[in-house]
């Protein structure tokens, strides 16, 4: 006990080093704080935009689909197999799609795009695309609507209810065939990709042109929980055959989940970075506070003070700023990070892998309250052992050679 | 008065401590041989450079020897060393410096209370040997001061009452008043020798201070790391 007082009250014979140690150890633990809760955040967008936007949070299809996107891979009776799916427990929603390249051409412009057939109130359950209408309506499932992005509208030249021809290759023969749509809707997801190159037709608009009776390229499914989809012990996967791949997400967006698995490494990197510089902060503040009372500590010595007993006043004195820092920096953090994720955090115009991003909103979570802090006294309590193992090293002699 | 044990607490033999090697070679401390007997008032004296630090710090197992041996209340300290040595000189060796050396942050209570603490003294026994020792020494109603809130004078007396609250076998003091007045330096002179005289306590002082040879019973020459004279006095 007399150690820890005598540690406590020595916080405050250089009071200001000690707040300049405190502020160092506490703004590194809240930018430690900021940094994970960012990070969280982005993750979260980036994982809601690629699930909730379009792709879902798991896909079917017929194997080997994903790497061709060949359309001659359909699922035969789709509709059976939506039907099967949307029974399974946790599954909140299935909707099909026929996927197909063509030529989309308006009497101004032609140019090459993907098809992409949906059923209309099925595919409200699956993704953002009844929201993202900027001009017109979504789709109704009335014969000869299209959907066309943005940037295509301006390319074919075309505003609503203009004619735009889709020319593709029916699946089985191979037989070019043409259908006529009127322009029923202009939307903007905000990805070129998706607003230069991709339209919207109905399902049965799309079956018909493609000569495709009850088929689907994939069935586009979201969960009631987001963690399910990696749960590979979901009744959902065991539906996959050598036939039939059943994918989640990450499977079907390998370079967000490099991505992702990246930005967990980036953390620990930021993390250790930051903890490193306070550690070699508290290791000179340590030394300075050492030095400034080597006399002092020469006289502890001189009257039987065992060198352990030097080494854990130094260390307490270290765990005492570092529990302080822990404090403010907790509290900064806290206010900082819930602050952050109601207002966000402006990122300007960025696009990664795809997915756009103008504000990311900080995901606070208890490990930055409970884990982070503890790791910064544990790693402040290491930092101080050097300079504590110093002090106790302290020849009483040389320390007060002064006198003695 | 009590009668002073007539035995030795303190013996060296050829005690040397070398500095450096070859031409930069300091002896520091050259081939000294030395008793101190119990409830001795002794002082070392000599010029700057004679060895009197050196000596002291030797005996009070602060440094160790180039070769010789220390002997203290029957114990070699030159082959002691860690936790054993720290526990030595906690129990048997009271070390009061030139410039007071109190611990700052602690009162001058707690400041005496710290090696009672270190000792593992029950609480209500230290507080009754404080209580006890600050009145000795003059300081009764200031023992919830902080050191700088107190004069030298007082801060050295509390320093003295530190190194004799453990009931040490000697107390080392190098140049007790030299940061003293000439009054507050004979005020704790005296109450040194009375702590002498009364509980035979062995002090060993390293001075320059003609207060203090006047007092001291025994005086100790040093020149150039040798004993020069050994001069015993009435």
């Amino acid at each position: 006990m007399l150690i820890i007082r005598l540690a406590y009250r020595n916080l405050f014979r250089n009071a200001r080093r000690t707040l300049l140690t405190i502020l160092l150890i506490s703004l590194s633990l809240t930018a430690m704080m900021l940094t994970d809760a960012f990070i969280r955040g982005s993750i979260v967008l980036m994982t809601e935009t690629v699930t909730k936007t379009f792709g879902g949070e798991a896909q079917i299809h017929r194997a080997g689909f994903l790497e061709t996107f060949d359309s001659d891979l359909v699922l035969t009776g789709a509709a059976r197999l939506v039907e099967d799916v949307r029974q399974i427990d946790t599954i909140a929603a299935a909707a099909p799609r026929i996927v197909s390249g063509g030529m989309v051409s308006s009497p101004y412009n032609v140019t090459s795009a993907q098809i992409v057939g949906i059923e209309a109130d099925a595919e409200r359950q699956v993704s953002r695309v009844s929201t993202l209408i900027v001009e017109g309506s979504y789709l109704s499932g009335s014969e000869g609507e299209i959907l066309i992005g943005r940037e295509l509208a301006n390319q074919l030249e075309v505003t609503l209810g203009d004619r735009i021809v889709i020319t593709v290759a029916e699946v089985h023969s191979g037989e070019l065939a043409q259908a006529l749509y009127r322009l029923s809707g202009v939307f903007e997801f905000g990805v070129a990709e998706m607003d230069e190159a991709m339209v919207f037709i109905n399902l049965t608009d799309a079956r018909r042109l493609l000569q495709l009776h009850d088929g689907a390229h994939q069935v586009v499914i979201q969960f009631s929980h987001p963690d399910l989809a990696t749960d590979l012990d979901h009744p959902l996967y065991a539906l996959g055959d050598d036939t039939m791949e059943v994918v989640n997400w990450l499977d079907s967006n390998p370079e967000i989940a490099s991505m992702l698995s990246m930005t967990s490494y980036s953390s620990a990197i930021i993390g250790m970075i930051l903890f490193l510089l306070a550690s070699l902060g508290v290791i000179n503040s340590m030394f300075m506070s050492i030095f400034e009372r080597i006399y002092e500590l020469g006289v502890m010595k001189a009257v039987g003070t065992r060198p352990f007993g030097v080494m854990s006043l130094v260390a307490w004195e270290a765990v005492l700023i570092a529990a302080a820092s822990a404090t403010a920096g907790v509290g900064l953090g806290l206010v900082l990070g819930y602050g952050f994720s109601i207002y966000g955090i402006p990122i300007g115009e960025f696009e990664v892998a795809g997915i756009s991003m103008d504000r990311i909103y900080t995901v606070l979570d208890s490990s930055q309250f409970v884990d982070f802090p503890i790791y910064v006294i544990i790693l402040t309590f290491l930092a101080s052992l050097y300079p504590a193992h110093f002090a106790s090293r302290i020849v009483p002699a040389l320390a007060i050679k002064k006198t003695l | 008065m009590n009668e002073p044990h007539r035995q030795p607490v303190i013996k060296t033999e050829h005690l040397c401590r070398h500095f450096g090697e070859g031409e930069t070679l300091v002896k520091a401390l050259d081939d000294v041989t030395l008793n101190i007997e119990r409830g001795e008032f002794s002082a070392l004296i000599g010029p700057s450079g004679s060895g009197k630090s050196t000596l002291l710090n030797l005996i009070g197992g602060l440094d160790n020897p180039t070769s010789g041996s220390v002997e203290l209340a029957g114990r070699r300290i030159d082959q002691m060393s860690g936790n054993e040595l720290s526990d030595f000189r906690r129990d048997h060796i009271g070390f009061i410096f030139q410039s007071y050396n109190l611990i700052p942050v602690l009162t001058a209570a707690e400041n005496i209370e710290y090696i009672m603490l270190l000792q593992g003294v029950p609480h209500a026994e230290r507080r009754r040997r404080v209580s006890d020792i600050l009145d000795r020494v003059g300081l009764a109603g200031l023992g919830e001061r902080l050191p700088p809130a107190l004069s030298g004078g007082q801060q050295q007396r509390v320093a003295v009452a530190r190194a004799m609250v453990s009931e040490p076998d000697i107390i080392l003091a190098d140049e007790p008043t030299a940061n003293l007045d000439s009054k507050s330096g004979i005020s704790l002179l005296e109450v040194m020798r009375e702590l002498n005289r009364d509980q035979g306590m062995t002090f060993v002082f390293s001075t320059h201070d003609q207060k203090i040879m006047e007092r001291a019973r025994r005086l100790i020459h040093l020149e150039d790391g040798r004993i020069v004279k050994d001069e015993q006095r009435v």
